[in-house]
């Protein structure tokens, strides 16, 4: 029987969201473009960088590019390309509606508010996403030079908020973690086989993930068990066939907050130092050793990317002894955890392709510099609100699914500052106060059509 | 009255009254509106776990469901149904007494109900009204409101004690627990 | 709702219409109806075996295990209707054509995840009770019978929670808690320091999961 990638259009779908793109790549920018001219100029210049955006086809040995490029758009963004109403309204209504209109459900409130985001996000404003990755710097201002020029060159088109970003070392976040290696495993892409990215089966192996959970036109979880074998819902034609919603978002981390926080609560934490005490928080040590195989310490020489290192389960661990019921790890993705063979779980899954901003913090420091510094968290999913939402609201920003109440994830933070953590233990340690350690500064909702898609887009047949 | 509306001491009441035509209207807005005017007055039923009105235009038809006939309701119809602790009696006697002013904005749109909307009258009504439940579950039928309220109320208590308490020398703990929960030694 | 609705997504924080939340509590309240015995065709005639299903479920524990096990239900209830009882004109007399299936539940998180949950892990138990109504799809795949739900929900006009913050798990935990902290209230007014902070830790220890 051919294997689902034979049948995965790979030229037709943008690189970067079933495979990443890799580490080589290590700067990227992010630019939001507004359309100030009539949709017609507007294409004109769109259909300008269709050849140089890249696509999922796989590339063989000398033939990575410099630097890649690829496109999204909002919902403002397909009318400022002259998508009729009736197309537009095709779209998920959360798409239509734009993240920074559904601040409350997300709990963007308090000092995440957009009211307080950085200027062009969440305003509408943002039309059009560029996102280019570089190895190297020259190549990096070089792509960024061309795209300027473009724009400079068409008239009414010009960046409303640009974010650069460069990969730290060790490939960690902000709080000092090693991160994004933890993915979903899609039927047909080549992770397909990764044990611990996909569905929990009963005798400990995985499967992997329908591809419609992720990439449009194709079927999803539910199609398996539909005897009509009905693909998910999507927007019009020519738009969704090879598409895939997407979610960007910046969140700033206030990392001298977090190690006063960490250290203050480590002085009466019985069960460790600091580390182990943020290792409780996150639900793997920093080197990405997950807690609940590894509980007492971390393995010095853990490679988070070695096969396996992300085959982990929480069955042996119901009680969260080793690791914590309401991690962040085990709250995003909760595997097993929430039991009926991860049956309400699997189908909230989502890739992630964010990057750090910003220079570190040094380390040992605990008063804050003013630096702007964070994440930009970016995830790709066929339903933002069942996907992205569904995370951010049940699982994240509320702990009843876990038996935790209202208890929040800590390592977010809660705007309220009343919210504590339980770590579980022999006796249990309450982490408290729970401090605003990460904020939202902006996001929008973007939808990344296929090849075909774009082309459709650019000269104007989308509808 | 039928064993089946019962779950450990919790009672599942339903009243299902036909809305007199025209009033479908202004009792759609008076239910919708009691959330903007301070607290539900269900509230004035302290044995209510959790109740709803809800009113029914029609029963739903769809042609793909191959449904031979159509059903329709005559009338809308209201729906009252309430889940709460102990006996049927007692809470519509108190419902009857402390929802009056209410009663008669809502079952006084009904057909059917008495004039003066409150009392043994209707009472009466809402009982020739009632359907009896088919199946019941609750997940905590023994515990009445009081009960579950105090429970969450010292939930918050231990919580926030057990915070404040860590560190704390074993003469210290003892001292400022009994302060907390009551009770010199 | 229409069944044409492109994907519309969560309207509140739950998913569902606004009136249908009180904080933490949110109603779910369906109706359907019910195929009748002469109807030779349908797979299961309604009329008989619900009632009967009622009683056994009511006996076998299964069902009401796996809704224990869910534990974000505070109370559910099916209902059939048969009859509406007569209060005069300008009401008419007389029966319905079928009976009618009333569905309702109070319970915490999103409606999606309900939905799913009731798809993906009681999906016996819902073909048992929906699978006499017409125009129920099976609960697998999840999104015709969320189409179904949404198809035949009618959104609260006023809804009340006696608890309003407290879910459902939050409730059955506080409860269980009770009982230990009665005792540890009782320790600590007999024992010395260092027996009750013994006592005291034991008591987080076995508690941890409730607080």
């Amino acid at each position: 029987m051919a294997s689902p990638a034979a049948r995965m259009d790979l030229g037709d779908i943008q690189g970067d969201i079933l495979r990443a793109y890799g580490n080589d790549y290590d700067c990227t920018t992010y630019a939001f473009v507004t359309i100030e001219c009539p949709p017609e100029q507007a294409r004109a210049w769109f259909s300008g960088l269709l050849d140089h955006v890249t696509t999922a086809a796989p590339w063989s040995a000398g033939e990575k590019p410099l630097t890649t490029l690829n496109v999204s758009v909002t919902a403002a963004g397909l009318r400022a390309l002259g998508v009729s109403d009736k197309v537009v309204d095709s779209f998920s209504r959360e798409f239509r509606e734009g993240m920074s209109s559904r601040a409350a459900l997300l709990g963007d409130v308090g000092p995440s508010d957009p009211r307080s985001w950085d200027p062009g996000l969440g305003t509408g404003d943002a039309h059009v996403l560029l996102t280019i990755n570089a190895q190297q710097t020259p190549d990096h201002q070089r792509a960024l030079g061309k795209m300027r020029d473009a724009m400079d060159e068409a008239g009414g088109i010009r960046i409303v908020f640009q974010e650069d970003t460069e990969l730290l070392p060790g490939s960690r976040e902000h709080f000092g973690y090693a991160d994004g290696f933890a993915q979903p495993a899609i039927e047909g892409s080549s992770d397909d086989k990764a044990r611990g990215g996909g569905v929990p089966l009963k005798d400990g192996g995985w499967r992997p993930l329908a591809p419609g959970e992720f990439i449009l036109g194709y079927p999803d979880e539910d199609t398996r068990v539909d005897p009509k074998r009905r693909l998910p819902n999507a927007p019009a034609a020519p738009l969704a066939r090879s598409g895939t919603y997407m979610v960007w978002r910046k969140l700033y981390q206030d990392v001298a907050l977090w190690r006063r926080v960490i250290r203050d609560a480590a002085k009466v934490y019985e069960g460790g130092d600091e580390h182990a005490l943020s290792a409780k928080v996150v639900g793997r040590w920093a080197n990405g050793a997950p807690l609940v195989k590894h509980p007492d310490e971390a393995p010095a020489d853990f490679d988070p990317r070695t096969p396996g290192g992300n085959d982990f389960r929480y069955d042996k661990d119901i009680d969260g002894m080793r690791c914590p019921l309401g991690s962040h790890i085990r709250r995003s993705n909760p595997r097993d955890a929430l039991g009926f063979e991860g049956h309400l779980s699997f189908r909230h899954r989502m890739i992630r392709r964010g990057m750090p901003y910003g220079t570190e913090l040094p380390e040992g420091a605990t008063a804050d510099d003013g630096t702007d510094r964070g994440l930009v968290f970016v995830s790709f999913q066929g339903s933002i609100s069942r996907q992205f939402e569904g995370v951010q609201v049940q699982w994240l920003n509320a702990g009843n699914i876990f038996g935790l109440g209202h208890d929040k994830d800590f390592l977010l933070g809660d705007p309220h500052g009343t919210g504590k953590m339980t770590i579980q233990g022999r006796p249990p340690f309450f982490l408290a106060p729970q401090e605003v350690f990460v904020r939202t500064r902006g996001g929008e909702y973007l939808f990344v059509p296929g090849m075909t898609a774009l082309a459709a887009l650019a000269d104007g047949t989308a509808g | 009255m039928a064993s089946s509306n019962v779950s450990g001491q919790a009672y599942a009441f339903m009243a299902m009254t036909p809305v007199m035509p025209g009033n479908e209207q202004p009792l759609a807005e008076y239910l919708r509106g009691l959330r903007g005017r301070g607290p539900s007055p269900l509230a004035k039923l302290p044995r209510t776990h959790l109740a709803r009105f809800v009113i029914v235009p029609d029963f739903h038809h769809d042609p793909t469901w191959k449904q031979p006939k159509e059903d329709h309701l005559d009338l809308n119809y209201l729906i009252f149904t309430s889940n709460f602790d102990g006996g049927l009696d007692s809470y519509l006697d108190e419902l009857c007494e402390q929802l009056a002013p209410e009663a008669k904005e809502i079952w006084g749109r009904c057909v059917g109900c008495p004039e003066s909307a409150r009392g043994a009258a209707l009472k009466a009504y809402l009982k020739h009204n009632q359907i009896d439940t088919g199946m019941f579950f609750a997940a905590y039928g023994h515990a009445t409101v009081g009960m579950v309220k105090k429970a969450l109320r010292e939930r918050e208590q231990t919580i926030a004690f057990a915070i404040r308490a860590q560190g704390m020398d074993p003469e210290t703990l003892q001292q400022a627990f009994l302060a907390e929960f009551g009770g010199a030694k | 709702m229409s069944a044409q609705t492109p994907s519309a997504g969560p309207i509140t924080a739950t998913g569902t219409e606004p009136r249908n939340n009180d904080g933490q509590a949110i109603a779910i309240t369906v109706f359907s109806t019910i195929r009748p015995l002469r109807n030779l065709l349908a797979p299961i005639p309604g009329r008989v075996f619900l009632p009967v299903l009622f009683g056994l479920t009511r006996r076998l524990p299964d069902l009401t295990k796996e809704l224990r096990q869910l534990s974000f239900i505070h109370f559910a209830r099916w209902t059939v209707i048969s009859r509406l009882p007569y209060n005069g004109p300008p009401q008419k007399k007389g029966r319905l054509r079928y009976q009618h299936m009333y569905f309702e539940s109070n319970f915490n998180g999103g409606w999606e995840e309900y939905i799913d949950a009731f798809s993906h892990i009681l999906a016996q138990g819902m073909t048992a009770f929906w699978g006499t109504s017409y125009g129920f799809p099976k609960p697998l795949p999840t999104a015709p019978f969320k189409q179904y739900i949404q198809s035949n929900e009618t959104e609260a006009d006023h809804y009340y929670s006696a608890y309003p913050d407290a879910t459902s798990t939050m409730i059955q935990c506080a409860l269980e808690l009770d009982t230990r902290l009665t005792k540890l209230k009782q320790d600590a007014k007999r024992m010395d320091p260092d027996a009750f902070t013994v006592a005291y830790r034991t008591f987080l220890t076995d508690s941890q999961n409730a607080l």
